[in-house]
């Protein structure tokens, strides 16, 4: 079976030394990756690289075996993503807004745009114009928009950002719910450690732009008492070297 | 190209919600409304024939398209680009199945029809009004003039939005485009008298080649060449445009 992602010698360093480098990793269909590093350790310029929104220096990455690169229309096809924030055009409505992104995908009408809506329980709110919207909003109306296309990737960073105690709890249900439903694969990255833990299958360590460790997280569970301080531990190792 | 059509109509739907086309239809019919209570002015007032109904609209045209079209054209396309940048939306669009020059191509065809737009509402306003206040001069040949003056127009104006396109990929700042958008627009101009030899090289001088389309003595050669001039400048800045917005990292 093709692998769901698979990042090949990834380079990409901003002038002040930051970036990624020589990043090699591959997402099985099914996974639900955790992307784990420090602050500026690279993972949302890997996540910016894996849906095209950078370029990187070198190496390439695969979508489903479609290179980002070389055929990026259809390596992106069957991606949702939450790059940084979850925006949305300010000056419409929450349904207004899902409705731009359906004209992509032909099999999304209507009814799959209040589905979605009412997954995320903006269902009440759709016909309210996004600047109005609180952060939590936001972030739901975000969340409707990467599931919108029924995608087969979704690539989330930092899910969680501004959701209420009940937020996490139905953002942690749906995201189970997918990928035992629809076997839809996740590619994650949070710095809320103890949601990883309960969500995430395999768990990816990045530090100073390097992969440093890639584990199943049973394994890490099994030999560490929390994913944290399995964290704590691979962090300062590679700090140390 | 896939998702083009998806994108346009996204670009165009994003386009009609925003207040600045209701602003500018406004300060169009206001620009009409003055002037032709200027001309009635000075008809009723001094006894002189200033314009017919056909002719209004060739006196609203220089007026709107050194001011408010070109004007109303670079906020279009700063909201388009820079907008969409500093807002962060921009990857809303990116990351849907649709190429960067699918979302290039879209964006400057809403532009384009923005223009196109634009001057066809002036010109059906003005030839409205200027029956109203003129009719006995109406006349089939001067319609046909008019609908070709207006049509010409769009071609350096839009020529010109290209250059604002290309100054919105390169800066960052809005606002940073906006004012070198104007001390260019000027700048051309001020060029374009000092050193009238070259003057077909700055694009604002082109802005006028209408007239060389309604005059009664048609140069055809130099029509041709001011004609590839604009298509070179056409090509070259949307070329450069497409160039700076496939690189940037966002």
């Amino acid at each position: 079976m093709v692998n769901a992602i698979e990042i090949i010698g990834l380079s990409k360093q901003y002038s002040n030394g930051r970036g990624i480098r020589d990043l090699d990793l591959t997402v099985d269909q099914g996974d639900i990756f955790g992307f784990l590093g420090p602050n500026g350790a690279g993972k949302t310029t890997a996540m910016k690289i894996m849906t095209g929104l950078m370029k990187p220096e070198s190496g390439d990455v695969r979508i489903f075996g479609t290179s980002i690169l070389t055929n990026y229309v259809e390596a992106i096809r069957h991606v949702g993503c939450i790059i940084e924030t979850a925006e949305s055009y300010p000056y419409l409505s929450a349904n207004d807004n899902l409705k731009l992104f359906a004209r992509y995908y032909p099999d999304v009408d209507q009814r799959r745009i209040d589905e979605c809506l009412d997954i995320t329980g903006m269902l009440p709110y759709k016909h309210e114009k996004a600047r109005r919207f609180s952060l939590g909003m936001k972030q739901r109306l975000g969340v409707a928009a990467a599931i919108l296309s029924r995608p087969k990737l979704l690539i989330l960073d930092e899910p969680l950002n501004g959701l209420d105690v009940e937020g996490m709890l139905d953002m942690r249900r749906l995201i189970k719910r997918l990928n035992e439903e629809e076997g839809t694969t996740f590619f994650i990255s949070s710095h809320l450690i103890h949601d990883v833990e309960l969500t995430c299958t395999r768990i990816g360590v990045i530090y100073g732009g390097k992969l440093v460790n890639v584990e199943y997280t049973s394994n890490i569970l099994a030999n560490y008492a929390s994913l944290e301080n399995y964290f704590v531990s691979e962090v300062d190792r590679n700090a140390r070297v | 190209m896939p998702g083009f059509k998806a994108a346009f109509t996204n670009e165009l739907f994003k386009l009609l919600k925003k207040k600045k086309l209701i602003i500018s239809v406004i300060l169009s019919i206001i620009a009409v409304l003055i002037g032709q209570a200027a001309v009635t002015a000075v008809q009723t007032g001094f006894g002189l024939r200033i314009a017919g109904s056909t002719e209004f609209p060739l006196i609203v045209l220089p007026v709107f398209m050194y001011t408010i079209l070109p004007m109303f054209a670079t906020f279009v396309v700063i909201d388009m680009f820079n907008g969409e940048f500093t807002s962060n939306t921009m990857k809303l669009t990116l990351t849907r199945p649709v190429s960067r020059f699918g979302v290039f191509t879209a964006k400057v065809a809403n532009v384009a029809l923005f223009i196109m737009g634009n001057l066809m509402f002036v010109m059906i306003l003005s030839l409205v009004v200027g029956f109203i206040f003129n009719p006995a001069s109406t006349g089939l040949i001067g319609v046909l003039r008019v609908i070709l003056a207006y049509a010409a127009t769009f071609f350096p104006v839009f020529v010109f939005s290209l250059l604002v396109v290309v100054l919105s990929n390169m800066l960052r700042s809005g606002l940073a485009v906006f004012f070198l958008t104007i001390l260019l627009f000027i700048g051309f101009i001020v060029l374009s008298f000092l050193f009238s030899q070259y003057s077909s090289f700055f694009i604002t001088s082109l802005f006028d080649w209408y007239s060389r389309w309604i005059s009664e003595s048609m140069n055809v050669f130099k029509l041709m060449r001011q004609a590839l001039l604009l298509l070179g400048y056409g090509i070259m800045l949307f070329s450069a445009g497409y160039y700076l917005y496939d690189r940037k990292d966002l």
